[in-house]
């Protein structure tokens, strides 16, 4: 077993059971421990209505039954605990969650509405994309249909030229190496450029551009893991992401945006854009991680 | 199913593997300490909404005790405190969101714990589509004090236009409810403060008005209407204090946040007396400096006047403070927003109960998975509410009114169940200590008993067609239908459920059970 620790976020309805079976996926994979957590909304925030001991009681018994109800679809490969905390918000409780076990990934479902198989950030979600320092992952609707077996057949780093992304290449190697898959290293240089410049230019500066930023990711890696690269084009990030070929069972990172305060997640408009269009589930990693 | 200790049942096995960190519930869930002093007399103050409590009760209370108002704020107040210590006794020793309904199934049994939760739900929803008819009337009374034109506040009597706005404030109330959105505390002791001090402002100016000659239809304040004994006969006195009971409604709930107020033992109980003297004060001001501004006749701003009597700030506002008046539409809107908030919590949560031991479709102990609130169980809840509210607009002579003479009535009835359901609980440990002997016999006796006169009384005199607003059907007084449907309605649900769900009403969910 490996000293990994992912932490998911589960709640009773579909996404959690999302977020439930990518994490045993990952989990199995990686053979890291699952520490499957509810989050309970913490009575001391309300100012209107009186805490009620009973009701508090009774959500109390709800959750370990749904708890309990749910580690009936973890693996038995996985080892996994069950916890129940209480927070004033949803991803504060996670994110604190995530300290308590010491874990290197959050997992947590999307809100529903999103099309057939992408992601939709919910508020929680976004909440949590914007406070973690915790690599976060967003289970896309469907997830759950993905058998554990599986496993996890890609990693994808999405590398630009921002700080950030050598976090980003160590949480990518660590994930490959735990769950012995594939490195794909990805440029998005050429999209990832400000509107409004000579898209001839563009093309010529960024393919060059890209071609460097490759070289550079993977003279960083460390002996004895091997990387395939890639480079997005396209007109849109749309475009790119649709042109490029996903595994069912890959993982894609990104690194969080510029404007994130250090150690934070902050989602940057390309990664929004690649959330939602990408067929996979996406780790977004903060810009420096906690531990290093 | 029959436990030593009913109020905490065994972990099964299945969940006992969950580690719950107990720590973090001291710390956080029921947090020990997270209400203060004062965040417990704001939660007081804002369940009781006395802005919106006393816009809908005192018209109808002046109508039958005339200037005796404060004598009977004053007298109502009694049972409601002996009722609310064996309140505060059943729950620290079952705590349970079933509330009236737990405790009387367990004290009582199975048919009398169901119609007990049967009172407190229709007591609920009834002053549910009370508030969002108050909140209707005062939104448009804002519009018009914003704009200037004194016609728009006349369109909320049109009946389609309020029904529809008032189904608006009851879905929007319902989502904020199904969602657990949460006001913080910081704007919670804003508002508080706020409806507070209008109402301060607002019996002011009537005093100035009434020293500088300006009142509609001053009247010398006079020490009799302190004196309860002065109410000319016996059913003006019980239909006044069961409406009284109604403007106390939701002030128990300062007792029984025991377990998480912060600091020391005391708090629970200085946060219960500080609310009380707070709201008593407030109400002895306001009932006084109307009274004293307009009077108990039936001119054109006089308390006694029916077309204005089940919403006279509504009416008295302008007069009384002119341009300014804006300031109690406010207030009033605000405290119905906060209450229709936190009085959709109950009629939910004993309906989850209901659900959770059997007494109503499984449905109803539905939580929602993502806001952890009682999902099924506040959308039923706000659905009644709104057909109750649509229906009675049209029948009703003037729903407000009716809806809280009867509110006042099923109040009584199922505090009543309540109080007796304390004392009958704790028969073994009556005469343990002093302080049992009051608290789990005495008072909770007493009150209970007080209470079930007011209900009888008041059941017997709503026959007359006069009774209250005067809506009457064939005949028969409507707030007595009201009454009679209600608890036929509750009667017949409830036959229906035994026969399709047998187990709760044989005992064998909810065992009797009593202290010892």
């Amino acid at each position: 077993m490996t000293d990994v620790t992912i932490v998911v976020g589960y709640t009773a309805n579909e996404a959690g059971a999302d977020a439930l079976a990518l994490a045993n996926r990952v989990a199995s994979a990686a053979e890291a421990l699952l520490e499957v957590v509810m989050i309970l909304p913490s009575e001391a925030r309300n100012a209107l209505v009186p805490a009620d001991a009973g009701y508090e009681r009774y959500l109390r018994e709800q959750s370990r039954e749904w708890l309990a109800e749910a580690s009936k679809h973890l693996g038995a490969d996985v080892a996994s605990k069950l916890h129940l905390r209480y927070a004033e918000s949803y991803a504060e409780g996670l994110v604190a969650a995530a300290h308590e076990f010491g874990a290197s990934l959050i997992v947590v479902g999307a809100a529903g509405g999103g099309l057939l198989g992408r992601s939709r950030i919910g508020s929680v979600a976004n909440e949590l994309l914007h406070s973690s320092d915790v690599p976060v992952v967003i289970a896309p609707a469907g997830s759950r249909e993905v058998p554990a077996s599986q496993g996890v057949t890609r990693v994808t780093a999405c590398v630009g030229t921002r700080p950030g992304a050598d976090a980003l290449l160590e949480s990518a190697i660590v994930l490959a190496r735990a769950t012995k898959a594939p490195l794909r290293l990805l440029s998005l240089v050429p999209i990832d450029l400000p509107h409004g410049l000579d898209p001839e230019l563009v093309a010529l500066t960024s393919t060059v551009h890209a071609e460097e930023v490759l070289d550079e990711a993977r003279q960083a890696l460390p002996d004895g893991i091997e990387a395939t690269v890639e480079t997005a084009t396209g007109a849109s990030i749309e475009d790119a992401v649709r042109a490029l070929d996903w595994h069912s069972g890959e993982l894609v990172l990104v690194g969080s945006s510029r404007l994130a305060a250090p150690r934070h997640l902050f989602l940057g408009s390309t990664a929004a854009k690649m959330l939602r269009e990408l067929p996979v589930p996406m780790i977004v990693v903060p810009r420096t991680t906690r531990s290093s | 199913m029959t436990q030593t200790n009913p109020s905490q049942p065994p972990l099964t096995e299945a969940t006992r593997a969950v580690d719950s960190s107990d720590h973090g519930i001291s710390k956080k869930g029921l947090s020990a300490g997270s209400v203060g002093l004062i965040g417990a007399i704001v939660i007081g103050i804002s369940c009781i909404a006395p802005a919106y409590t006393l816009t809908a009760a005192l018209g109808p209370t002046v109508s039958e005790v005339g200037t005796q108002v404060p004598a009977i704020i004053l007298l109502g107040f009694i049972p409601m405190l002996l009722v609310a210590f064996g309140y505060r006794e059943l729950n620290r020793r079952m705590p349970d969101s079933g509330t009236s309904f737990t405790w009387a199934t367990r004290a009582f049994g199975p048919w009398i714990g169901w119609m007990a939760g049967w009172g407190l739900v229709a007591a609920t929803i009834l002053v549910l589509s009370n508030l969002a008819g108050i909140a209707v009337d005062f939104l448009f009374l804002a519009i018009s004090q914003v704009v200037g034109n004194p016609e728009i506040a006349g369109i909320a009597a049109n009946p389609f236009v309020n029904v529809v706005v008032c189904l608006l404030f009851m879905l929007g109330a319902t989502t904020i409810s199904y969602r657990d959105m949460q006001t913080t505390q910081k704007l919670q002791y804003w508002l508080v403060g706020f409806q507070v001090l209008v109402l301060v402002i607002f019996s002011g100016a009537a005093l100035v008005e009434v020293a500088n000659g300006n009142a509609f239809d001053a009247t010398p304040i006079e020490l009799s209407w302190f004196n309860p004994f002065a109410v000319s006969d016996f059913s003006a006195l019980a239909a006044g204090l069961s409406l009284s009971i109604f403007i106390f409604w939701g002030w128990d709930v300062t007792l029984t946040m025991n377990e998480e107020t912060k600091g020391s033992e005391r708090t629970p109980g200085r946060a219960a007396t500080l609310s009380v003297l707070i709201i008593v004060s407030l109400y002895l001001l306001i009932s006084v400096s109307l009274i004293s501004f307009a009077g108990v006749g039936d001119g054109e701003y006089g308390l006694g006047n029916p077309d204005i009597q089940d919403n006279v700030f509504f009416a008295l506002a302008g007069p009384v403070l002119g341009p300014l008046a804006i300031l109690v539409s406010l207030a009033v809107l605000t405290s119905s927003a906060s209450s229709l908030q936190s009085t959709f919590v109950s009629p939910a949560r004993t309906l989850l109960a209901m659900g959770h031991y059997g007494a109503l479709p499984k449905k109803f102990a539905q939580v929602s998975p993502r806001f952890f609130t009682p999902g099924y169980a506040t959308i039923v809840s706000a659905v009644v509410a709104s057909v109750f509210y649509a229906v009675m607009r049209f029948v009703s002579e003037n729903v407000l009114w009716d809806t809280i003479t009867a509110l006042g009535m099923m109040i009584c009835f199922y505090y009543g169940i309540t109080a007796f359901a304390a004392v009958w609980f704790f028969r073994r440990t009556w005469f343990r200590s002093v302080r049992e002997f009051f608290f789990t016999l005495l008072f909770p006796l007493v009150g209970g008993v007080i209470l079930s006169v007011l209900f009888f009384t008041t059941l017997i005199d709503s026959m007359d067609p006069d009774y209250g607003s005067g809506s009457a059907i064939g005949g028969v007084g409507l707030v007595f239908i009201l009454g009679m449907v209600v608890l036929l309605t509750g009667v017949v649900i409830m036959i229906w459920q035994a026969i399709k769900r047998p187990a709760f009403f044989r005992g064998e969910v909810l065992s009797r059970a009593s202290a010892d």
